[in-house]
């Protein structure tokens, strides 16, 4: 739906060794702390959509080897553009080995309590598929199974290094790569061109560059905001904002995994953020109120300049032109570039055996019937993630695509947030931080001092 | 024995016996309670028991082990600035959401109760907030009132009264009373229908002897049907504190206790700290904090309401 009637995939189109070199590289990342997809980024597209599959939580299964045998798959935010993939391929697994698939899905906001109830509760799921950063947790509560029989085999070959390397903690393998995803900057043609932008070549390079077209923007005919800027209270506006601060030269905790949010470069990336709102005016009413996903929705409505997106917002935006539901051209450039460089978020997901299974086997089995090639080409080009078998990311469908191709050439620009077992709680503190300033409350200064005291403590 | 002998005599053995002898004449009734009583022990007592067990120890979400700590997270706690102003929001919730409540539950019952045309449409119209899940009711509410794409800010740009939207769910000042008025349209048809049949057991003879002697409406809802109401409207109240104080569903859907955590109430912060942060052993201890606050509240409300001798 993508590439094959765009005319200008020759021109986008990659090398193939780039985007494997890429996942690489975004992997290795991953190894030196990264990874996971926050608890927004695996949503589907459409949102997370609840429960889409057909299970139900069941007693751990019944084990027995001459009964009817049924294995627990859980996983998160299976949306509409995904359920039949997951219908029609858990009942090819029933038929091919006699078993029944206890197929659930929980929305992302209820996967964390969900794992941790599950696990504690001694009835943990025999497959289950989450964001990678949750495996150190998971670990510590011995409730992951070491898949390296299955990573150092043959089977691992599929993956990439730094790919694999992303589900490695404490030197084993605690899961299979399921999916990875990044970063890119989203601009609708149809307003460049209404605000006297060059819409083909835009000047998107640097934050400066963002900056100035919004300006522009918000100053022209176009009756939409120039910028989508995340701020409400949720995971996902530290995803958004954590572009800005590493490419000011901050980290969130340094390699002692100590905070460091409160750096010279941090308060800059700060003020930055909040003044696109506060000072310059160019983003959308009430960024406090917003999420990603609703900036997200407000582009693909056509109803916004500029957003820091996924893969699927275009492919989203496709499905509606086909549909008929919208009619705007937009581009996908590179998420612009800081005074310390250019960062694109990147997270993996995992797949992972419980160790409460009593099923080890046969989860193995439903892993790697997952990881069939065409299946994983399927579940890639349909959701919208970056292929993580090597395989698969050969095939010309994403180096040759307009919607694709962007996102492969940002996996050099890959970065992972901490690999910290406490991350969640962190993350909703620099999200107070965020908010403290956007709502002009504290200064950047402030709000990030504060923060960093606050995370010390919580870290001692 | 004499019967001032019976009151005087005070000795163990004497209370020992007193006490037998109830226990045998009230056996029955206690062998009846007494699978309710278990049931409830079980259901109540041990969840209640093993909250405050889990807030002596500290159990970090990456870890399987449990280390005893004694009161230290209720020292922390009490020591803390957030804890206060999580008394405060959660005060300003409780009060505010419950007087809503019952004022709009008083008036709509008030107003049922009159000989108005289409009053069995109204009666069932006024309880379907009631019966729509808390989730949806707040999902309805969360778009009304959303900056781009709500019928609230639709509605006021149309008007021309703003040039933007408004995002009230998003302003810290005023994010609280974006989700206050969801709660209180969710909770009056409860309080309506409670009203509704308290009002109606009032013997009109009460009103009419009242307009004889020249009272006016004013004067017969005030000392009439307000007086007569006191204990439904006890109940109601004191239900309604201890259900607004608990709720979660409303304020996590419609702000996730944002922004700034301006509208995070105790049990929001329970949720974040026991269950997302996977800090059980806090969680426990604000649990057990919040349920001596409900239940020191009931007492107290109880005695003051009963204190000129009504029974409930």
């Amino acid at each position: 739906m993508q590439s094959s009637n765009n005319p200008e995939s020759s021109e986008d189109s990659l090398d193939r060794r780039r985007l494997l070199q890429a996942l690489s590289a975004g992997g290795a990342i991953a190894i030196a702390g990264c990874s996971g997809g926050d608890g927004g980024d695996g949503g589907s597209g459409d949102g997370d959509s609840g429960d889409g599959g057909s299970g139900t939580d069941g007693d751990g299964g019944d084990g027995g080897d001459g009964g009817s045998r049924s294995i627990q798959f859980l996983t998160m935010g299976v949306g509409d553009n995904i359920q039949q993939y997951f219908e029609e391929n858990n009942a090819a697994f029933e038929e091919e080995y006699g078993v029944d698939v206890e197929f659930t899905s929980v929305t992302w906001d209820n996967a964390r309590q969900t794992v941790n109830n599950r696990v504690d509760g001694g009835q943990a799921p025999d497959v289950s598929r989450w964001p990678a950063r949750w495996i150190p947790q998971l670990v510590g509560k011995d409730a992951l199974e070491p898949l390296d029989d299955m990573m150092d085999g043959e089977f691992g070959q599929k993956f990439s290094e730094g790919v694999a390397a992303g589900t490695m903690y404490n030197g084993s393998h605690y899961g299979v790569p399921w999916a990875a995803s990044n970063k890119c900057l989203y601009y609708n043609k149809d307003v460049f061109e209404t605000a006297g932008l060059d819409p083909e070549n835009p000047s998107l390079d640097s934050w400066d560059d963002m900056l100035s077209a919004a300006q522009q923007i918000r100053d022209s005919d176009a009756s939409v905001p120039a910028l989508g800027l995340a701020g409400a209270d949720a995971i996902e506006t530290g995803s958004q904002y954590y572009h800005y601060h590493w490419s000011h030269g901050a980290d969130l905790v340094n390699d002692e995994g100590l905070p460091v949010v409160n750096t010279d470069g941090a308060v800059e990336a700060l003020s930055f953020y909040t003044d696109l709102h506060l000072e310059h005016g160019v983003t959308q009413s009430s960024p406090l109120s917003s999420t990603r996903q609703d900036i997200r929705q407000l582009f693909e409505n056509g109803d916004l300049g500029m957003v820091i997106g996924h893969v699927y917002t275009g492919l989203n935006i496709e499905s509606a032109k086909e549909s008929g539901d919208v009619d705007f051209d937009y581009g996908i450039v590179q998420v612009p570039e800081g005074p310390e460089g250019r960062y694109s978020l990147f997270t993996i997901d995992a797949i992972t055996v419980l160790s409460q299974s009593e099923h080890k086997d046969l989860a193995r089995d439903l892993i790697r019937f997952y990881f069939d090639e065409e299946r994983r080409f399927q579940y890639s080009k349909q959701k919208g993630f970056l292929p993580v078998v090597e395989a698969v990311g050969e095939r010309p469908y994403f180096s040759d695509s307009k919607n694709w191709a962007p996102f492969v050439e940002a996996s050099q620009y890959a970065r992972a947030r901490p690999k910290l077992s406490n991350f969640s709680q962190f993350n909703d503190r620099m999200v107070q931080a965020i908010q403290e300033a956007l709502a002009d409350q504290k200064t950047p200064q402030k709000a990030l001092n504060d923060a960093q005291s606050d995370l010390e403590d919580a870290m001692e | 024995m004499s019967i001032a002998e019976e009151y005087t005599d005070t000795t163990d053995d004497s209370r020992f016996e007193r006490g037998l002898t109830y226990l045998q004449r009230n056996s029955r009734a206690y062998l009846l309670i007494a699978p309710t009583a278990l049931f409830l022990l079980a259901v109540v007592g041990y969840p209640i028991l093993e909250t405050f067990r889990l807030s002596l120890y500290q159990s970090p979400a990456d870890s399987n082990i449990e280390t005893f700590v004694g009161l230290q997270h209720y020292a922390e706690i009490v020591d803390s600035d957030i804890f206060y102003r999580l008394l405060w929001q959660t005060g300003r919730w409780v009060v505010v959401g419950v007087a809503g409540k019952t004022i709009m539950g008083l008036l709509i019952a008030v107003h049922l109760k009159g000989d108005i045309r289409g009053r069995k449409f109204f009666r069932t119209a006024f309880l379907i907030p009631w019966g729509i899940p808390y989730a949806i009711s707040a999902v309805v509410f969360r778009w009304i009132e959303h900056p781009q794409f709500g019928y609230l800010n639709a509605i006021l740009l149309k008007l021309g009264l703003i040039e933007q939207g408004i995002g009230i769910l998003g302003n810290p000042d005023i994010a609280w009373l974006g989700v206050v008025v969801a709660d209180i349209w969710i909770g009056t048809p409860f309080m309506a229908i409670i009203f509704l049949a308290g009002l109606q057991s009032i013997p009109q003879e009460l009103y009419e002897a009242a307009a004889i002697d020249g009272a006016e409406r004013w004067h017969q809802f005030r000392y009439i049907t307000l007086p007569q109401l006191k204990s439904v409207i006890l109940i109601a109240t004191l239900l309604s504190t201890i259900w607004t104080f608990v709720s979660f569903d409303t304020i996590w859907t419609m702000t996730g206790g944002g922004p700034i955590s301006t509208t995070a109430t105790l049990v929001i912060h329970i949720y974040q700290v026991g269950l997302q942060n996977g800090n059980l052993g806090r969680g426990a201890a604000y649990s057990v904090i919040g349920f001596l606050f409900l239940f020191v509240f009931a007492i107290i409300y109880l005695r003051v309401y009963t204190r000129g001798g009504d029974e409930l």
